[in-house]
């Protein structure tokens, strides 16, 4: 017993004095560990605003802020560090960006990347300056765009959260559910959810028709504004008298618009033209293969090998109503942006003297250029059957 | 048995039964640790504080710890002690304390240290001991840095940080990664060798009496019946 005693009270009495040695090596050690911290802490944030003084760590609780920021430090001027932790291409970005009481960037830096290229180290220099108003203007870095595309979303989260911080406000909300919110505003009874109609007819002002799923009417977006039309053809909600029966006949026009099929059979159209119809108004409804990097791109970087397939409405006279992307093989990251509708949307409304004037997409502008020439084929196709072919 | 004098108690760890390249102890540190000059020897201070304080107290205690707890009093100081060491680092060497990470805690469970509490400190006095520590201490510390000069030097082309010309735009990368270290390790083992032509160890120093399980080992308590 005693030996077992003896094992246990030894045993004790050196976890004890290793206990006190611990705690008064921490006790000399912690506050120079916690200097050294703060010390490194505020090098990064001196770094992204090298004229501030003294930081104090923000308690971000009782804010909404953006999901990406991790953390925020209020400097003694009124500007603040705002530390966020970004999807990148791979792994992400965690960036610090610095907002004067202006509401300017005064630095970004990327703290830790997994990225696969270097240059997101430098890309903060050059929203240094920007503000809310125009962050959107610094391009993106061709090669490296979704990476790049990621930082400068941080920074313009960096810069919404100094908003809220200084006492503003901010739609925090997504593009995707600001659609959302603002179809179902305009027509409730569609519970949310809505088809995007493909536009076959030349409506002024009308950037996009979506018609509800269960039949209960459409919302026309025109002049920037929503309108729901509820399945008995009325405008819903506050409007005008003029622009209400504007909207009015809009609707008509779509409900009444139909597209058949149109044999070309008799015309020598482009071998690109893959399908032809037409509406009852005139409008001709074409399907055309394009050559982007699929077809066209360097063996190199192992092209799909498939083509870019388009639908463009255009109307009589050869002038281009819409344009969509129905499939496309392009690279991940570059070529494949061309399919979202910020990029073919600009087709709408140009004809053949201007349908070039479109922006690229920095790195992909094989890409770019098969859509382009797909569309120049669309206006071709019409010309000749119209017989203004020269 | 006659035992060996101080100097041969000090002297002994740096070739004839060094740590490193004799005994191959603390093989994990000495390849993690060994890609840069000042990691190793900031690896091999901090191992040998470590081993010579540990040493010193697990000397002094040698008769007033039980054999059945022996091990885990051992751990418990061993760990204390690198505990203590890596505050220290954090607050005053802050760079050198992220260059190690986790070696520098794992520092707890390297063998040499356990391994020399076991078969020397517990067995001798205190001042033997601490000798024995700066001895093991000073093998281990010279073994990392000679490795980490082969590497660094072939593998980044500097040396302690310095980037040294033509090297330096000649480098064999693979001397930074593992294998690259494993490839050195052997080399400099082999020439250790050479050296001392295979006379150390001598086997009868990892016998039954040295082993840290010999009170419960089958084998063990047949000879002694025998």
């Amino acid at each position: 017993m005693n030996r077992y005693l003896k094992s246990i009270v030894v045993l004790t009495a050196i976890c004890g004095v290793i206990a006190i040695l611990l705690s008064a090596t921490n006790f000399v050690t912690a506050p120079i560990i916690k200097q050294n911290e703060n010390a490194a802490a505020n090098k990064a944030l001196l770094e992204v605003m090298p004229e501030g003084k003294e930081f104090t760590l923000v308690d971000i609780s009782s804010y909404e802020l953006p999901d990406t920021v991790t953390s925020v430090y209020e400097e003694s001027s009124g500007g603040y560090v705002v530390q966020l932790t970004t999807a990148g291409y791979s792994t992400g970005l965690v960036i610090m960006c610095g907002v004067d009481k202006t509401g300017a960037v005064t630095g970004a830096t990327c703290l830790a990347s997994g990225e696969t290229l270097g240059a997101e180290k430098t890309y903060g220099d050059k929203t240094v300056g920007k503000t809310i108003e125009d962050i959107d203007s610094v391009d993106t870095v061709a090669s490296i765009t979704r990476t790049t595309e990621a930082y400068r979303n941080a920074v313009k989260d960096a810069l919404n959260t100094a908003i809220i911080l200084g006492g503003g406000s901010v739609d925090l909300r997504s593009d995707e559910e600001i659609l959302a919110d603002n179809l179902d505003a305009a027509l409730h009874a569609a519970g949310g959810k809505f088809t995007p109609w493909f536009m076959v007819e030349e409506l002024e002002g009308v950037a996009a028709v979506y018609k509800a799923d269960n039949g209960s009417g459409m919302v026309i977006t025109y002049n920037g504004n929503f309108y729901g039309i509820d399945s008995a053809g009325s405008v819903l909600g506050e409007a005008d008298e003029a622009t209400k029966t504007l909207i009015a006949d809009y609707a008509k026009k779509v409900n009444s618009s139909k597209v058949n099929s149109f044999s070309a059979s008799s015309y020598e159209l482009p071998a690109a033209i893959l399908k032809t119809e037409k509406t009852a108004s005139g409008n001709y409804v074409f399907e055309v293969k394009a050559s982007g990097f699929g077809i066209n791109g360097d063996s190199y970087y192992n092209p799909s090998g498939e083509p870019i397939i388009i639908k463009a409405s255009v109307t009589r006279g050869g002038k281009i109503i819409a344009c969509q992307t129905l499939s496309q093989k392009e690279s991940e990251g570059y070529g494949s942006q061309c399919a979202e509708p910020e990029f073919y949307t600009q087709f709408s409304g140009k004809d053949e003297t201007n349908y070039k004037e479109i922006d690229a997409i920095s790195g992909a502008t094989i890409t770019t250029n098969g859509y382009v020439t797909a569309v120049g084929r669309v206006i071709e196709a019409v010309n000749i059957i119209e017989g203004r072919a020269k | 048995m006659k035992k060996d004098g101080n100097l041969s108690v000090l002297l002994r760890g740096l070739l004839v039964e060094n740590p490193v390249f004799v005994l191959v102890l603390g093989t994990c540190p000495t390849l993690a640790t060994t890609q840069t000059v000042i990691g190793a020897f900031a690896m091999g201070l901090a191992a040998m504080a470590v081993l010579i304080c540990s040493n010193v107290v697990i000397s002094l205690l040698r008769k007033v710890i039980p054999d059945t707890v022996r091990i885990p009093c051992y751990i418990v100081i061993i760990a204390g002690f690198v505990t203590v060491v890596q505050m220290f680092m954090h607050a005053f060497l802050p760079e050198l304390y992220e260059l190690l990470g986790v070696y520098l805690a794992l520092i707890t469970v390297n063998c040499i240290i356990l391994g020399r509490a076991e078969m020397f400190a517990s067995k001798n006095s205190v001042a033997r001991s601490a000798l024995d520590g700066v001895g093991m201490g000073l093998g281990f510390t010279i073994a990392l840095l000679l490795m980490a000069t082969v590497r660094e030097v072939l593998g980044a082309g500097s040396f302690a940080g310095i980037a040294i010309p033509f090297i330096k735009d000649h480098t064999i990368g693979i001397f930074t990664q593992a294998p690259g270290g494993l490839l050195v390790y052997g080399l400099l083992i082999f020439a250790v060798t050479a050296i001392t032509q295979g006379r150390a160890p001598k086997k009868k120093s990892f016998g039954c009496e040295g082993c840290p399980s010999a009170a419960n080992c089958s084998a063990c308590m047949g000879k002694e019946e025998a």
